[in-house]
């Protein structure tokens, strides 16, 4: 056992990936960029952490996080890793996978539950369908796995410092950002709301929104929509939508009405703990990944849904 | 570009005892999100002048896939058939997907989706992209080329992302990249016009350890 090592551009998801191989390993080296990261992760109780530091030929400002990859895979391959942990964001997607060819190894994406099997081998769980099926997955030897934000709560060890290591590095230069803008926003995170009411096209129309804005009001949840309500439609602003190119939801509750259940789509909120759907057509793909599923018309069904609940506060 | 062919996820059944999931008897389709990257593909195709070739790799069934791809845009199709009863993990898929890219003559742009509508991982385009050796582009909503240069504007987080890198290069898009017109009658028709091959995965002289799964699959539950 040489230990785990984890890596994000997220300081907060890397202290979350500090637990999760806190719970598989003795060992746990945290790999960062820049030195603010490093501050902030000293404090997680890892054995050690690791500044990856650009230097060399092309290094103007902070390169972005993908020009890493080769370093990080280097550094994983120089160590002998039994596993690395990366954090499941855009940047985190890639870099797994780039990394995993550049060890000849598996890539396991998304992992929900890791196990380290008595024999060496390790297993682990990811989601399928967009919610639809789990795969569990077994293998040997090094590989890299994915893990989401929110799987774990980010590690800290009151009163030990770990130790930092400056690994200078060369980066990966061939991609160059010509700009960096933040997408019109209002101040709404839909990433981090413990209950969401989603608003589909089977709802879609401009009165329709009142009724998902009660049930909302009544379940203190925010209201969130489909991409088509959002872009098609123009009903709510783009950052409220959920799927693949928008929001990517964790919340304890999902609640779809009139949504049909594409799956890129559902993809966005694949780790909701509770998912609850009210659609007028019983064979709607979001009811294949509905804890709670109702057949019936949103419209008679979502007010007396919130006067139930605002009955039970 | 290069698309799945898979199982259509409301046809999954789950046996209500094992909870074991049969994809056996579901009807396979395009994945859904691979119909907007062929049209981007399409328009950047276009744009350099270019022939596009829709690349597959599945077994024997994906052939139907084919025909699909071509009415919706694709020049011309290649499907590297896979060896019945042999699993393909990311690993498999992305040596399997290079060699095929190698035979082909000037490629200069390989485009794939973000992410196939069962799996989900992120993970064949980048590591496609990588095992070429190519500048890797993910999560793309806007696409261009000009002369030798990819533009290409990518989400990231709450932000938007225009970044450039030089041809050739892999580019992986999200469905926002462009719409998936439906094919009308007379792209489905030309379709069985164009030129599509089969090519078993034998032919690609890759060596064993580059087709066999680097992960098992012990339980696939509903």
């Amino acid at each position: 056992m040489t230990g785990i090592y984890v890596f994000s551009e997220d300081p907060r998801l890397a202290a979350e990936l500090v637990t999760t191989a806190a719970a598989l390993a003795d060992e746990v080296y945290v790999v960062c960029l820049g030195a603010d990261a490093a501050r902030t992760l000293t404090a997680t109780g890892a054995t050690s952490v690791v500044v990856l530091e650009a230097a060399g030929p092309g290094t103007v400002g902070a390169p972005r996080p993908e020009a890493y990859v080769a370093a990080l895979a280097g550094l994983v391959r120089d160590r002998g890793a039994d596993l690395l942990i990366v954090g499941a964001t855009v940047s985190g997607w890639e870099i797994a996978a780039r990394v995993a060819v550049l060890l000849d190894s598996a890539l396991v994406s998304e992992a929900s539950v890791i196990t380290a099997l008595p024999d060496g081998a390790w297993q682990a769980e990811r989601v399928m369908y967009a919610g639809g099926a789990v795969q569990t997955e077994t293998w040997s030897g090094t590989a890299v796995v994915t893990v989401a934000a929110g799987r774990a709560v980010a590690a800290a060890a009151p009163g030990s410092t770990s130790p930092v290591e400056v690994v200078a590095v060369d980066v990966d230069a061939r991609v160059r950002v010509v700009s960096r803008t933040a997408r019109v926003r209002e101040g709404v995170d839909l990433a981090s709301a413990a209950r969401v009411v989603c608003v589909g096209m089977g709802l879609g129309e401009p009165g329709d929104l009142a009724l998902a804005g009660d049930l909302a009001d009544a379940l203190d949840a925010e209201v969130a929509c489909t991409r088509p309500v959002a872009e098609d439609r123009g009903l709510l602003p783009t950052e409220r939508y959920i799927g693949i190119s928008g929001a990517h939801v964790h919340p304890d509750l999902y609640v779809g009405l009139g949504v049909s259940g594409q799956v890129q789509h559902t993809v966005g909120f694949r780790d909701a703990k509770v998912v609850v759907g009210i659609n007028t057509s019983p064979t709607a793909p979001l009811f294949a990944v509905c804890d709670y599923a109702v057949v019936g018309d949103a419209h008679e069904i979502v007010p007396l849904l919130a006067a139930a609940v605002r009955a039970r506060r | 570009m290069c698309f799945k062919w898979v199982a259509a996820e409301g046809e999954l059944r789950v046996d209500p005892v094992t909870r074991a999931v049969d994809a056996s008897r579901a009807r396979r389709k395009i994945s859904d999100y691979d119909r907007n990257t062929i049209e981007a593909a399409r328009v950047a195709a276009g744009s350099m002048g270019g022939e596009l070739v829709g690349l597959t790799f599945g077994g024997p069934d994906a052939r139907t896939g084919l025909k699909d791809a071509l009415s919706r845009g694709v020049d011309r199709a290649v499907h590297v058939v896979a060896d019945e009863g042999t699993r393909a993990d990311g690993h498999v898929t992305a040596h399997v997907l290079a060699a095929q890219v190698r035979r082909l003559d000037d490629v200069d742009l390989v485009v794939c989706t973000e992410g196939a509508s069962d799996t989900y991982a992120h993970e064949t385009g980048p590591r496609l992209g990588e095992l070429l050796g190519w500048p890797v582009v993910t999560n793309v909503r806007e696409l261009t080329v000009e002369g030798r240069t990819l533009r290409a504007v990518r989400v990231v987080g709450v932000d938007l992302e225009t970044v450039e890198a030089d041809l050739p290069a892999l580019v992986t898009v999200v469905p926002e990249v462009a719409p998936a017109p439906i094919p009308g009658l007379r792209s489905v028709l030309g379709a069985a016009k164009k030129p599509s091959e089969q090519v078993p995965v034998a032919d690609l002289g890759l060596p064993a350890a580059a087709v066999t799964a680097r992960t098992t699959v012990t339980s696939f539950l509903g």
